[in-house]
């Protein structure tokens, strides 16, 4: 994984993965997916390409400029229609969020926050990331594609500096799973760079921090 | 000079003492503890500008310390992988006490009785007024060239400020008349510091007449006075630096009270301090006062007989304790006239003498000057008719809190009387805590210096009115030169840094190794002492010379 960071490879949106599609949101940020089956396409998605911190995208359109709009996989459920009278509501009554409308067979749901935005360049790489919060809405339907290794360095490097800089509003999202999360995140990034590359050791202070915080939140300290 | 003066925060609130606020600022105007910043506020419908010292300071927003985690990692780097603000963002609070408004008819500073509303913009107080109020001067104004005055010493500047900023005159005739205490551990400065008082006491515009009790032989450089263009007078006045060594200081024997002699006898049993306490006043009676110990003891024996075996016993002392003493001389006296004067700096180099005798001299002479002070004031005949200024080095000497001197007796009489008689004392000392308290507490005027031990740091806290202060946190941290001058010659302690001497320094310590060097430089220049032993016919084997 590491010769990733130095190895010019070439990186091209065209052949992503799907993972699924939008079936409904919770907030701006934070919107339901429904994962591929075997039945929709001819190449569903692996389960560790669907997993717990895999980045994703979604292609947009906006005022004749291709972006991505970067994302995150933070939870799952799963959803059998039969096991409720009239289908099932996902979330409990005391969590808002995750709720999609009717379904009518077995499915894997997947929570995805998004994280900012990059523009697609002519030759179907990523170019001026940002980690401010996208401003455009995404549609029900909407494809999730998987986020290639080269992809996810290049949305988290400025000017060589590692950003992370949506951190503290993913933790927001991801509510009970926010530390996990951001850890989760931070170990993709480190497998990433290189063993020596200087960004290693901030991403163990930033580790600390939010491992602390947790902690600390969670009555540990 | 400067136009609008500069916001650099704003009030807040109310602190936690009465006299207390708290103001923000942002990081880009630091203001450090001990600063003077000023408000305006109106008192009885006139505008006051407030002066006020910041006491504390603490970052209230900044990048968490977690940030800070790994050395190696800059905190910076931290805050912008997570996209947090680096620049500007500290915010910090500010607590100041407020010191008053400058009364000009009081000439002191006098208190608004209400704090700054919140919202009040505060700006740094102007280097020019701080001069003019700081110091106790008498200014009419608020904001005039303090060094157009006479009779001002120029001590140093603000130590918060940058150098020669914002220069402290301390007022003459306060600490010379209502006395100065030194207070500070070996070392940090307090030499240095009496000896730029004595050199503006003694320019033209004051003319002092100083004398320099100095057991350690440290103010040996102040003759550099003379000849100096900064000390010379448009009348062709020059300070005249006099020094008097070990050999010119004489006590005649009948300037000795009963009192002393009691006390530099070996114990002596009742029925001798009876004897001698009649032979002594007997003695004081007549119209010499020439006569030495063999006229005493011929009194004695008159009065009790040539065989009284005390007597006996009190001649054999009196000649060991006095009589063998070069101190004492029957007739020769430190002639006053020689010691003091207008203009006159003498410096008494006792470093030669034993503690007693030092004891002894002092105690001696400024009896005689104290009385000499009295005489004038009282309008009787008098050797002495201006103020005089005493400096004492190793001031716990000749004061001690244990009472064990000679000297502490006149000392007291001084430090509470003298200011009516035109008789100041400057007390140097490093050993706060071993001072007599009456003596140090009457000390109007302290420059207190860095100082560690605790029981030294109590005796400030009890004897210095303004230690109560925030600005006396500071004393253990000082360096070599940094002072907090407080009393009556101050309307407000100030943290200063005591300017650089016009004459050299004197008490520079011992440089050991410097030293060795040279010592070991001498001797190789000299070669017949390594020279290689001359064994003569190998019977000696060394061990000879351990017999
Ligand atoms: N105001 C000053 N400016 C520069 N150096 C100073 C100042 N005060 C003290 N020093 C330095 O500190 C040293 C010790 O000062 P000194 O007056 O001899 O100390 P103390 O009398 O307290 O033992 C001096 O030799 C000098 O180098
Ligand atoms: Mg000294």
């Amino acid at each position: 994984m590491t010769e990733l960071a130095t190895e010019e490879t070439t990186l091209n949106l065209n052949s992503c993965i799907r993972i699924g599609s939008i079936i409904s949101s919770n907030s701006h940020l934070d919107y339901v997916v429904e994962v591929l089956k075997d039945r929709d396409c001819d190449r569903p998605p692996e389960l560790h390409e669907r997993e717990f911190g895999q980045p994703v995208f979604i292609k947009k359109d906006v005022n004749g400029t291709k972006h991505a709009i970067m994302g995150v996989i933070y939870d799952s459920k799963l959803v059998d229609p039969d096991q409720g009278r009239t289908g099932p509501r996902l979330a409990q009554d005391d969590q808002e969020r995750f709720t999609p409308g009717y379904i009518e067979e077995r499915t894997t749901l997947v929570g995805v926050a998004l994280l900012g935005t990059a523009v697609i360049t002519d030759d179907q790489s990523i170019t001026d990331p940002t980690h401010q919060m996208p401003r455009w809405t995404l549609e029900i339907d909407d494809t999730v594609y998987h986020c290639p290794d080269e992809m996810i360095l290049s949305f988290h490097t400025v000017d060589e500096q590692l950003q992370l800089a949506y951190l503290d509003r993913l933790v927001e999202i991801a509510g009970d799973l926010g530390a996990e999360i951001a850890m989760t995140v931070i170990d993709r990034l480190r497998r990433l760079l290189a063993e020596d590359d200087p960004n290693q050791r901030v991403l163990n202070v930033v580790e600390q921090n939010v491992q602390w915080q947790a902690h600390e939140q969670r009555g540990m300290i | 000079m400067s136009g609008q003066p500069t916001i650099v925060g704003t009030v807040a609130g109310p602190g936690d003492d009465p006299n207390e606020f708290v103001f923000i600022t942002p990081a880009e105007k630091p203001i450090k503890t001990g600063e003077f910043i000023t408000y305006s506020v109106s008192v009885d419908g006139d505008d006051r500008s407030v002066f006020a010292r910041v006491t504390n300071r603490e970052l209230i927003r900044g990048l968490p310390e977690g940030y800070l985690a790994d050395p190696a990692v800059s905190p910076d780097t931290v805050a912008t992988t997570l996209g947090v603000p680096t620049e500007d963002t500290e915010l910090y609070r500010l607590t100041a006490t407020v010191i008053g408004y400058y009364n000009t008819e009081m000439t002191t500073f006098a208190n608004p009785r209400q704090l700054p509303a919140p919202g009040t913009p505060l700006s740094i107080a102007p280097d020019r007024q701080l001069e003019t109020i700081l110091p106790n001067l008498g200014c009419e104004t608020d904001n005039m060239d303090v060094t157009e005055l006479d009779g001002v010493a120029h001590i140093g500047w603000l130590l918060n400020r940058s150098p020669k900023a914002t220069n402290i005159h301390l007022p003459i005739e306060e600490f010379a008349s209502t006395h100065l205490a030194i207070l500070a551990s070996t070392g940090s400065g307090k030499s240095f510091t009496a000896s730029v008082l004595v050199e503006e006491m003694m320019r033209s515009s004051s003319r002092a007449s100083l004398l320099v009790f100095d057991p350690h032989g440290e103010y040996t450089t102040l003759a550099d006075m003379q000849g100096h263009e900064m000390f010379q007078g448009e009348d062709g006045y020059e300070p005249d630096v006099v020094y008097y060594d070990s050999e010119r200081l004489r006590v005649r024997i009948s300037e000795l009270n009963l009192g002393d002699v009691m006390a530099v006898l070996d114990n002596p049993s009742n029925r001798m301090q009876e004897r001698l306490s009649t032979g002594w006043r007997s003695m004081q009676q007549q119209d010499s006062r020439t006569w030495d110990i063999n006229d005493l003891i011929d009194r004695m024996e008159q009065l009790y007989g040539e065989d009284d075996a005390s007597v006996g016993a009190l001649e054999w002392r009196l000649r060991r304790s006095i009589g063998e003493n070069d101190l004492f001389h029957p007739e020769d006296n430190v002639p006053l006239g020689e010691i003091v004067g207008p203009g006159q700096c003498t410096v008494l180099q006792m470093d030669t003498l034993d503690r007693r005798n030092q004891q002894l001299i002092t105690t001696v002479l400024l009896r005689r000057l104290y009385r000499e002070r009295l005489n004038d004031v009282r309008e009787r005949d008098t050797a002495i008719e201006y103020p005089i200024f005493s400096l004492f080095e190793e001031g716990h000497r000749f004061a001690p809190a244990s009472g064990d001197a000679l000297s502490l007796g006149i000392m007291r009489t001084i430090t509470s009387e003298g200011r009516k008689f035109g008789f100041g004392l400057g007390i140097i000392s490093q050993r706060p805590s071993k001072i007599d308290q009456d003596v140090l507490s009457q000390c109007g005027t302290q420059i207190s210096m860095q100082i560690q031990n605790p029981n030294d740091q109590d005796a400030i806290e009890k004897s210095v009115e303004a230690a109560g202060e925030d600005i006396f946190r500071e004393l253990p941290g000082l360096t070599p030169g940094q002072a907090i001058v407080s009393g009556d010659a101050m309307n407000t302690p100030a943290l200063i840094q005591v300017r650089d001497r016009r004459t050299r320094h004197g008490a520079e310590s011992l440089s050991v190794v410097e030293k060795w060097h040279d010592a070991y430089e001498q001797q190789q220049r000299e070669p017949t002492h390594s020279e290689t032993a001359d064994f003569g016919g190998g019977e000696s084997t060394g061990m000879q010379n351990l017999n």
